[in-house]
């Protein structure tokens, strides 16, 4: 195009007229301004500079107007920005990743949340269901805040408590700013501070290598220490107990918060942290959780609470098992009781049914029942008689047997005499045997008694010699029977005088029975068998 | 309130630690230089009217077998080279070291410290060896860290060197800002 005409020119020219300088003067005359006009676009055109100029000036109109037309353009670009980003992150991933990080942990924070919340909604109609004073208020809090239930409930629940929070440098490790609680113990946070970073580096240059990931999480017994990374500064938490998730969101934010803040200092940071004063504030908004007392004082009280429901139960226990070892006892004790057979104990909502077979010579089950423990009026007892082949009673029958015809022995004497006759001597024969026979039986039931020898006198007479005859009839007897070798110890005399006519008001011949001596057995702490 | 890092370094057992232990605060045991490969200190230095905090980031000594990494030179606004005067290889790798903290971090003031004074006469170390580094602007200060001489005089020399440049930059920065 434009040396089409140029190469012409000289034929055209000389074929005119032969003046070239005059016809190159004409045509000056003729079209000069334009072809300076042309001369000045052709070189527009052909100048890349110039161009371009011109291109830079119109392209944002350009996009705009084509983006209102069709999306041709968008198609275009694609992989060019696929491809520039693709770039840029080969060359330097910080780059894109500090551009990032402002938005990143929303994104992020965004679609977890979003995934779940369909659990968190399901916990909250778990809970729901269950009433309780508490939960009741957690849901008055959960309106006043405008948090979610399930939300209330875990910070309520966990206990945990933010002790300090160190804002780091995270070039130099220095300390920017740090927050405490009032009671804690701080050790040189800005030593701390630098340590913390030092182990940083220590950490990722030893396992994790360059650029690999970060220390997030250190734990120490009852210790956390969480730590939250940011392009320019380190937020790093020492939490007690067991913190909940919700607390890293926080640490996110708060560090997302400074970096927005404090954008200019960090980035010029030359060791000045009087700025960062202004973070104190939102540090301070991280020391979260339950003072330890709180939770001290609760759980002492929930430790209390238990110890006394603990108590109530085992005393419960305590007097189940005391009363079924008792009733267990008492039908061991009914078993092995001589003279009676226990043919079956029921046992019913607390009353009790005992059926079987007893000597009327055995231990009184009433008695037994009653020393056991268990309560007597619970106890309803049916006792069939029987005679017990048990040596013991046969020996306590023996006994009696021996004892009541001893004591039905009767030695007579004349009136006004304490003279035993020959007949009433022989009688005394028989009153020995009986008499050494109890001692025998005595011996063998673990029985010991004394023997009354009792003087009697008939009505007639004045008392006191109805006394002193009464007392030497008795005598005359005990000296005949401890002549016959009977101990003196087992005897004693009673003087009866006429007090115990052997009937009153009887017949005059029927007085001659009351000159006597009679006997009786006194079996010595009868009722302590 | 102003803070500063520097950094101890040199090679080992040129008496880094020893040099500062009687004029820092410190919590931390000497252990954490054998394992985790740095210890921290901290000094108080008054400058210029002002009250600096330097943060003392005591490396690992330099052998064979440790080298300085540079994140631990990350961030510091100076640093200490220590070298052992009765041993002139200590000289060599101080020489070294300043080279590769220059390039890990750019040239920040620093002061390069001839130690064991107290045994002056066994010196390996000789004025001759010295004289290129004076030629070069390094500023020489000669301590002992058994009598302690010349040890705050480090402190001081560094700290001003580094709020010389804090402000040079301050104004510097306000001015565009301005």
């Amino acid at each position: 195009m434009s040396t089409g005409p140029s190469a012409r020119e000289p034929s055209s020219e000389q074929g005119a007229n032969g003046d070239p300088a005059g016809y190159a003067r004409l045509r000056e005359l003729l079209v000069g301004p334009e072809q300076a006009r042309l001369e000045a676009l052709q070189r527009r055109l052909d100048d890349r500079q110039l161009r371009t100029e011109d291109l830079s000036q119109v392209i944002a109109e350009a996009i705009a107007l084509r983006l209102r037309r069709d999306h041709a353009l968008q198609l275009a670009l694609n992989p060019l920005v696929e491809d520039a980003v693709r770039i840029s992150v080969a060359r330097d991933p910080s780059i894109l990743a500090n551009t990032l990080f402002p938005i990143i942990g929303a994104a992020v924070r965004k679609s977890v949340a979003h995934a779940l919340r369909g659990l968190v909604e399901s916990i909250n109609q778990t809970l729901e269901r269950s009433f309780s004073l508490e939960s009741l208020k957690w849901r008055v809090e959960a309106l006043r805040t405008g948090k979610s239930f399930g939300a209330i409930v875990l910070t309520h629940s966990l206990r945990y408590r933010v002790e300090q929070v160190f804002l780091i440098h995270r070039e130099t490790g220095l300390l920017l700013q740090h927050a405490a609680r009032a009671d804690q113990i701080v050790q040189d946070s800005d030593l701390v501070s630098g340590m913390l970073t030092a182990i940083q580096d220590f950490v990722r240059d030893s396992f994790t290598g360059a650029g690999g990931q970060e220390v997030e999480t250190i734990e120490l017994g009852e210790f956390n220490l969480w730590v939250q990374h940011g392009p320019a500064a380190t937020l790093a938490a020492v939490v007690s107990g067991t913190p909940p998730p919700e607390l890293r969101t926080l640490l996110e934010r708060t560090l997302e918060q400074i970096h927005s803040d404090f954008a200019a200092a960090l980035s010029t940071f030359k060791g000045d942290t009087s700025v960062f004063a202004e973070a104190q504030p939102l540090l301070q908004g991280c020391l979260l959780g339950r003072g330890a007392q709180t939770a001290k004082r609760s759980r002492s009280f929930f430790i209390a609470a238990a110890v006394v429901v603990i108590a109530l139960i085992a005393a419960g226990l305590f007097l189940v098992v005391r009363h079924q070892s008792r009733w267990d006892k008492l039908l061991l004790r009914l078993r092995s009781e001589p003279g009676i057979v226990l043919t079956s104990a029921e046992e019913s909502w607390g009353s009790y049914r005992l059926t079987g077979l007893r000597d009327p010579l055995s231990a009184d089950p009433e008695a037994l029942i009653r020393a056991s423990g268990v309560n007597p009026a619970r106890v309803t007892a049916h006792w069939e008689p029987y005679v017990s082949l048990h040596a013991k009673f046969r020996a306590e029958r023996q006994f009696r047997s021996e004892r009541e015809a001893l004591e039905q022995q009767v030695l007579r004497f004349p009136l006004n005499s304490a003279q035993l006759g020959n007949e009433q001597l022989i009688r005394l024969d028989d009153v020995e045997a009986h008499l050494v026979n109890l001692q025998e039986h005595a011996a063998s039931t673990g029985q010991s008694f004394l023997l009354e020898v009792r003087g009697h006198t008939d009505p007639s007479g004045n008392e006191d010699k109805n006394a002193s005859l009464s007392q030497a009839r008795a005598d005359a007897v005990v000296k005949a029977l401890i002549d016959r070798g009977i101990s003196r110890e087992m005897l004693r005399i009673v003087a009866m005088g006429s007090r115990e006519p052997v009937r009153r008001n009887a017949a005059a011949y029927l007085t001659d029975l009351n000159r006597r001596v009679s006997f009786r057995v006194i079996v010595e702490a009868e009722g302590a068998r | 309130m102003i803070q500063k890092k520097i950094c101890m370094v040199g090679a080992f057992g040129v008496g880094k630690t020893s040099l500062v232990a009687r004029y820092v605060l410190s919590i931390f045991s000497d252990k954490y230089q054998t394992t985790v490969g740095v210890k921290i200190d901290k000094k108080v230095v008054q400058s210029r009217g002002a009250e600096v905090t330097l943060m003392l980031w005591d490396l690992a000594g330099e052998d064979a077998l440790t080298t300085v990494k540079p994140a631990q030179l990350q961030g510091a606004s100076g640093y200490i080279l220590v070298v052992d005067g009765l041993r002139r290889q200590t000289l060599d790798v101080a020489i070294d070291l300043q080279r590769r903290v220059t390039e890990a971090i750019g040239a920040v003031p620093f002061v390069c410290v001839l130690n064991k004074t107290d045994v002056r006469e066994a010196w390996e170390v000789q004025p001759a060896d010295l004289e290129p580094l004076a030629a070069q602007r390094w500023t020489l200060i000669e301590t002992s860290a058994k009598t302690g001489a010349g040890v705050e005089e480090l402190f001081q020399t560094l700290t001003d060197a580094m709020m010389q440049e804090h402000n040079v930059t301050d104004s510097t920065t306000g001015a565009v800002a301005g």
